[in-house]
């Protein structure tokens, strides 16, 4: 009885997201225009502007982490002061972010003003004027001290290591400006006449009309060749760096194309993380990870290639290697036989509520859908979650045998003294 | 920065430029700063922050050619002689390399004070009528 009203809500469910899914006006229209919107009637819009030009495509180390920042500066109407004034005043949201594949804008207001807060991300985009001394002044004290803010944490170090160790170029690049290549503001606006070009920018919007957004975008962006990235590559290799700041280690291994949905499974079903507070949860590497030690299984899906890895912090070198082991010997048991059907189950439903989670709010709307009109892998959840669902053990084991043939990615950050080298942990 | 200036006023009449500018010309030469290599713009007193911020905005080789031609300005004056007259600025080349600086920082203040001080004034529909204030 429960069964059945379990199973009839999660019809209705599905019935209600596929609904909402389609009420999506994705359009791309003949200029190269790519925009997504929809109204729900919502009190507050959002508007994302997502260019295809993360730090995979940036031309000089930094660029794209010096563009992020450099958003919402003095344009060829408004300078940066009043600009955030303005949107103060309005009670507005603006925000930048960064990942390997895209820089992401977005405006939040209420409704209503939508005229000033899209034609603020129009004139963003176009006529920005990256002016020498706002780089020198504003930007880049906030870029050095984000850069090293970040990479105080040895968990952000280790991954970006690890990126830079399997990928080298391109996804290799680090997400944070360093300290030791100068970015010139002549360099940052070649980068964003590119970057902002028209066929390279997706538009993803909430609670205003695609219409309104393309007869403001429209006029404004221009046509330029895009910045490009060559096709990623895994290579894989070990790296040790000393820090002061605690202990951490990442081994992991990497593939070619989007990440499929044995890897997405593997990453559930070797998950140490417990789904219930203050349990060490019944994963099957939970329970072999050593106390004072934490195990995330990290999936890194780029348009592509793939990231699969643990990512081991602890308080001291020896449970963070311990950990390592019992990391690695969990994938390989996974490697070596298929795994037993409960944690096959528990693996597939981690997996789909992953997906499941990921595409929904407003980040998450935005990211899947950007994804998708930008030329990378849609994320439409239905075939999402009915892949992941068709996942069985021998595919599953076969996928985890064939990733860990690779070279590893073995990055350990911390006291580099005690903390194992990659072939004394397993691989 | 400097006070009233009849310049702009003239500058629009072309019958008062053309008598006035052979004047102006002489007082130019007669202050003479050309003639220690300066240029005006480095006659312009840097002791308050917007000019020492707009100096902060000076490309290094600017700021580089500006440190010289004050320290060879500097040597004159303590030698109490002007610089050989090969030596002297010459007049295409007295630039208003700082001014437009000091202009862009003055007006970037200006505009701060302004949005400090902007009066706000909510449109709403008209508000009930208090019944305190007679």
């Amino acid at each position: 009885m429960l069964v059945t009203a379990a199973s009839a809500s999660r019809a209705v469910a599905s019935r209600q997201r596929v609904a909402a899914a389609r009420r999506f006006a994705t359009v791309v229209d003949a200029t190269g225009f790519k925009v997504a919107a929809v109204d729900r009637g919502e009190a507050t819009t959002s508007i994302s502007v997502v260019a295809k030009a993360g730090s995979r495509y940036e031309p000089l180390p930094g660029l794209a982490h010096v563009l992020k920042s450099f958003t919402f500066k003095t344009t060829g109407s408004k300078s940066a002061l009043r600009t955030v004034r303005e949107a103060e005043l309005y009670g507005g949201l603006l925000s930048a972010s960064l990942t390997r594949e895209h820089v992401i804008l977005t405006a939040e207001f209420l409704r209503g003003d939508e005229e000033r807060f899209a034609g603020l991300l129009a004139q963003t985009l176009s006529s920005t004027k990256y002016l020498n001394h706002e780089l020198h002044e504003d930007v880049l004290p906030v870029v050095s001290s984000e850069a090293a803010e970040a990479i105080s944490s040895p968990a952000v170090k280790a991954i970006e290591l690890a990126h830079a160790a399997a990928f080298r170029t391109g996804l290799g690049a680090s997400l944070y400006a360093s300290p030791h290549v100068a970015v010139p503001a002549d360099a940052v606006k070649e980068f964003a006449r590119s970057a902002f070009s028209k066929g390279n920018v997706a538009v993803v919007a909430q609670g205003i009309s695609a219409d309104t957004l393309a007869h403001v975008f429209q006029p404004t962006l221009k046509d330029a060749a895009a910045p490009t990235s060559s096709a990623s590559k895994y290579f894989g290799a070990e790296t040790r760096v000393a820090d002061g700041h605690g202990q951490a280690v990442f081994v992991g291994f990497g593939t070619s194309g989007a990440a499929t949905p044995e890897l997405e499974v593997l990453a559930g079903l070797l998950s140490a993380t417990p789904s219930v507070k203050w349990s060490k949860g019944v994963a099957p590497l939970a329970k072999t990870v050593p106390e004072g030690a934490s195990v995330e299984t990290l999936l890194y899906s780029y348009s592509d290639a793939a990231l699969f890895g643990f990512l081991i912090q602890g308080a001291t070198p020896t449970v963070v290697s311990a950990a390592t082991k019992a990391a690695v010997a969990a994938l390989k048991a996974v490697a070596s036989s298929a795994p037993a059907a409960e944690d096959l189950k528990s693996g597939i439903a981690k997996a789909k509520f992953r997906a499941a989670q990921a595409t929904e709010g407003r980040d998450g709307v935005v990211a899947s859908l950007a994804s998708g009109l930008l030329g990378g892998p849609s994320g439409a959840l239905e075939s999402t979650l009915s892949a992941l669902g068709g996942v069985n053990a021998s595919a599953l084991s076969k996928a985890a045998a064939a990733l860990t043939k690779a070279k590893p990615t073995f990055v350990a950050v911390g006291n580099v003294h005690e903390l194992p080298y990659a072939d004394e942990v397993g691989l | 920065m400097s006070g009233l200036s009849l310049a702009p006023w003239i500058m629009k009449r072309p019958g008062l430029l053309r008598v006035l500018k052979p004047v102006a010309n002489w007082y130019v030469g007669a202050a003479g700063w050309r003639k220690l290599g300066l240029r005006y713009d480095d006659l312009i007193a840097d002791e308050n922050e917007v000019v020492q911020k707009a100096l902060s905005r000076l490309p290094k080789d600017e700021i580089y050619a500006r440190s010289y031609r004050l320290r060879r300005a500097m040597q004159q004056s303590i030698l109490h002689t002007d610089l050989p007259k090969d030596q002297w600025l010459k007049e295409e080349e007295d630039i208003p390399y700082l001014t437009p600086l000091i202009e862009q920082v003055a007006k970037e203040d200006n505009e701060r004070v302004e949005l400090d001080n902007l009066v706000i004034e909510r449109r709403l529909p008209t508000p009930p009528k208090s019944q305190e204030h007679h």
